[in-house]
């Protein structure tokens, strides 16, 4: 934290805080208008897909008796990978006093917001009658890893808004009292309720500070259960290629690899579209690039396990399972997305200049996609080998792959996921403006203050 | 070479289809029987047949037997006729394809007898058993619960078309089952057509232990089979759980309980804390009114 600063420059700076982190509320261009219409669109073709396949029942996926699990778990599993980076930016950093990290913990709470609502989304998309959803909750069983998961993911999701929401109202407060003429006038209202008549005072400051403290405190064990109960779905069965005690810690590594790069992809959209480079600096860049070698690292540790060991035994199921990830059919898909995803993308980040903002974004992008590709092949090879003999059945039982009702739907959650992302950032600032006036220097005084 | 090829399959399926001559060295097929030709031998041996050849042969003289290749040719048939009985020992005692061998299952004593029993349809022979018509008669049967035992009477209809009562008469007991009557157990008819059956203690029933039982007077008479009541005379069937308690992805009602506190407490323990925060955040701005 620097030195409190005179009110003069105090006010100055704070002005150009302000100006700066409200420039993704107050800009409405073309550009804004295209990518809204891109995403829209994609979306609403996404649903339609949804409506055909209610319309016409499961059976126009891919998915048949034996595969019963295909893209939109794999794609399930992603998003609730995706989403722990919330867990880890927004709470574990922060609780260590990472100071380099607040300034993300906001960004990092938009991915988790949009990634675990979507998570909620796609189960829902997965099911045939989805009209039955609730019997989930009337009729579940608590013996059934799938209740555990429901559960944790909407509480997961709770946790998440009002992580974002608390620290939100002191900013909601300060654009109330010194937002420009040029926000939106229904902006400005909403923003007069979410305040809830924020006026700043020590009291309010240790309420925001405590419930904060508490839901980090919260968020540690939840988060830790939401993609440890995921990987259950899997490991609480007898199936070859589930069937391991360490997938718990294993999908938590795979989901901070996944997590870190769409924050870094995310901070390098921000810093160039709302020209944010003075707030997500290269030292940014630089420390998140360390922080994603280093849970590629432990990620790599765990894979080694998670294959050596059962590739060294060759257990008859177990190894018919393998072989088709290691030369058979899912060979390319297997060794891309460990070697394109997880070895080189290591490789490179150890070297400074690819921890740059672009290089390390367009690794991240990489580390993403094969993040993907990752959850496809722990969810997919697995069922093509059941235990059971296959016999009489067609051909198109015992292989799967997606249709375009599968795909167009999954397009439609990344939409639908960056649409959420979008409209965040639209509508509030993408940094907490008050922590950062604060780490400046400004006194609380002043951010108090009305606009003259 | 193509005619070639054919003119050889063609002996080869042929080979298949027809039964080939079965040899029997020669110095045993000119082998005595020892057993001799009598009654008591050829219902022996007759007894011996429907328990061990007649699932494959059928009934001697209505060519019913299991449509095999080669046949099992019929008992009466000139094929099974034309063997000597020493040729007939010996391929029942080795046997061949299809036909198992029997040397090992049934005594050399018996083999012979089954090789009477077949004799008394050879045209040669006297037949010794006389398929007599079928008598008509009337079963009446009761089970005594409390002493487990089964009372039978029964009459036939004697020449004069009178009925009187079956004596010295075997009757077999059985229990219905689900896929038919198994036989439980069998006994004579006294002097005045009666007879006690003790069920035996052993006997399984329902999953209350009733048994349904059939009294029933066999080949030779022409009776309904009586089924009575069920009755409480058999040990209850012990049912196995199918649902086990406790298992993987099992039900609410066989839930661990471990697991199901657990759940619970993680529920509880999160929301909880959930709404203390939530209550946070009327306490901010009720803070805000305040001054
Ligand atoms: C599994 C079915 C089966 C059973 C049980 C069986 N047989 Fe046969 N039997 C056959 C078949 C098939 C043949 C014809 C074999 C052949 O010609 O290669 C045959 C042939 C015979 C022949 C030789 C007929 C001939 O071609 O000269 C005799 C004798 C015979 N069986 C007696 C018996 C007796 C006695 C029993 C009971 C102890 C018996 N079989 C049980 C299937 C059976």
């Amino acid at each position: 934290m620097e030195k409190t600063k005179s009110p003069e420059e105090s006010r100055k700076l704070l002005d150009k805080i302000t100006f700066d982190l409200t420039r993704s509320i107050v800009k409405r261009d073309e550009l804004t208008r295209f990518w809204y219409f891109i995403l829209v669109m994609f979306a609403a073709v996404g649903l339609w897909g949804w409506f055909i396949q209610i319309r016409d029942g499961l059976g126009v996926t891919g998915m048949r008796d034996y595969v019963s699990w295909g893209m939109y778990i794999a794609n399930f599993v992603f998003f609730v990978a995706v989403s722990l980076i919330g867990f880890l930016i927004s709470s574990s950093l922060q609780l260590l006093k990472i100071s380099w990290s607040k300034p993300i913990s906001r960004v990092a709470e938009q991915i988790a917001i949009a990634a675990v609502a979507l998570a909620g989304i796609i189960i829902v998309m997965d099911m045939g009658r989805p009209d039955r959803f609730l019997n989930v909750f009337l009729h579940g069983r608590f013996a059934s890893p799938i209740i555990w998961d429901v559960t944790v993911v909407t509480t997961y999701l709770t946790i998440s808004v009002l992580l974002y929401y608390i620290p939100l109202i002191p900013d909601l407060a300060l654009l109330r009292d010194r937002g420009g003429d040029d926000i939106p006038k229904w902006k400005m209202q909403l923003y007069k309720i979410l305040a809830l008549g924020w006026k700043g005072n020590d009291k309010q400051y240790k309420l925001v500070a405590h419930s904060m403290r508490v839901l980090m405190i919260l968020i540690l064990p939840v988060g830790l259960s939401i993609h440890t109960v995921t990987s259950w779905l899997f490991a609480a069965t007898l199936r070859s290629g589930w069937d391991t005690t360490i997938f718990g810690p294993y999908f938590v590594a795979g989901a901070f690899v996944a997590g870190a790069a769409a924050v870094v992809i995310l901070m390098f959209a921000y810093r160039v579209r709302y020209r944010l480079g003075e707030y997500f600096e290269d030292l940014h860049f630089d420390y998140m690039g360390k922080l994603l070698v280093f849970v590629c690292l432990v990620y790599l540790y765990f894979n080694i396990n998670e294959f050596w060991v059962p590739a060294y035994k060759m257990k008859t199921a177990e190894g018919i399972h393998l072989r088709t990830l290691f030369t058979g059919s899912y060979a390319p898909m297997f060794w891309s997305a460990q070697m394109l995803g997880l070895i080189l993308p290591i490789l490179l980040m150890l070297f400074r200049f690819f921890r740059k903002p672009l290089p390390l974004t367009i690794i991240s992008v990489f580390v993403l996609i094969a993040s993907w590709l990752k959850r496809y092949i722990i969810v997919v090879p697995t069922l093509e080998h059941p235990f059971l003999p296959v016999q009489n059945v067609p051909d198109y039982f015992k292989h799967y792959s997606p249709t375009s009702i599968e795909i167009m739907i999954t397009i439609f959650s990344f939409m639908a996921a960056l649409l959420i992302i979008t409209v965040l950032a639209k509508m509030f600032p993408v940094i907490t403006i008050w922590e950062y006036a604060e780490e400046k220097g400004i006194d609380k005084e002043i951010l108090a203050e009305p606009k003259k | 070479m193509k005619i070639k090829l054919l003119f050889v399959a063609l002996v080869f399926l042929a080979q298949q289809g027809m039964a080939q001559e079965w040899l029997v060295p020669e110095d045993q097929k000119n082998i005595e029987n020892p057993s001799e030709y009598n009654l008591a031998n050829v219902k022996k041996g007759k007894d011996l047949y429907l328990l061990n050849c007649k699932s494959c042969h059928g009934d001697p003289g209505k060519n019913n037997g299991l449509p095999l290749i080669p046949p099992p040719p019929d008992v009466s048939s000139d094929i099974m006729q034309a063997n000597s009985e020493g040729e007939l020992f010996y391929k029942i005692t080795h046997g061949r394809g299809g036909m198992p061998q029997f040397e090992t299952t049934i005594s050399d004593d018996d083999r012979w007898r089954l090789v009477n029993y077949i004799r008394n349809y050879s045209p040669d022979t006297e037949p010794l058993l006389v398929e007599e018509p079928p008598k008509k008669a009337k079963v009446l049967a009761s089970v005594n619960e409390a002493e487990r035992i089964v009372e039978v009477f029964a009459e036939y209809q004697n020449k004069d078309s009178v009925y009187v009562a079956l004596a010295e008469t075997p009757i077999s007991i059985g229990a219905q089952k689900a896929f038919g009557t198994l036989p439980i157990g069998e006994v004579l008819t006294n002097k005045e057509g009666r007879a006690e059956y003790a069920i035996p203690e052993s006997l399984i029933g329902d999953e209350q232990g009733m048994v349904t039982l059939v009294v029933d007077l066999g080949e030779g008479f022409i009776t309904e089979d009586v089924v009575l009541d069920a009755s409480k005379v058999g040990q209850p069937k012990p049912t196995p759980v199918l649902i086990k308690e406790e298992i993987l992805w099992s039900t609410n009602e066989n839930i661990q309980t471990w697991l199901l506190l657990s759940y619970l407490a993680a529920v509880l323990g999160a929301w909880g804390t959930i709404g203390y925060v939530v209550f946070q955040i009327f306490k901010i701005s009720r803070a805000g009114k305040e001054e």
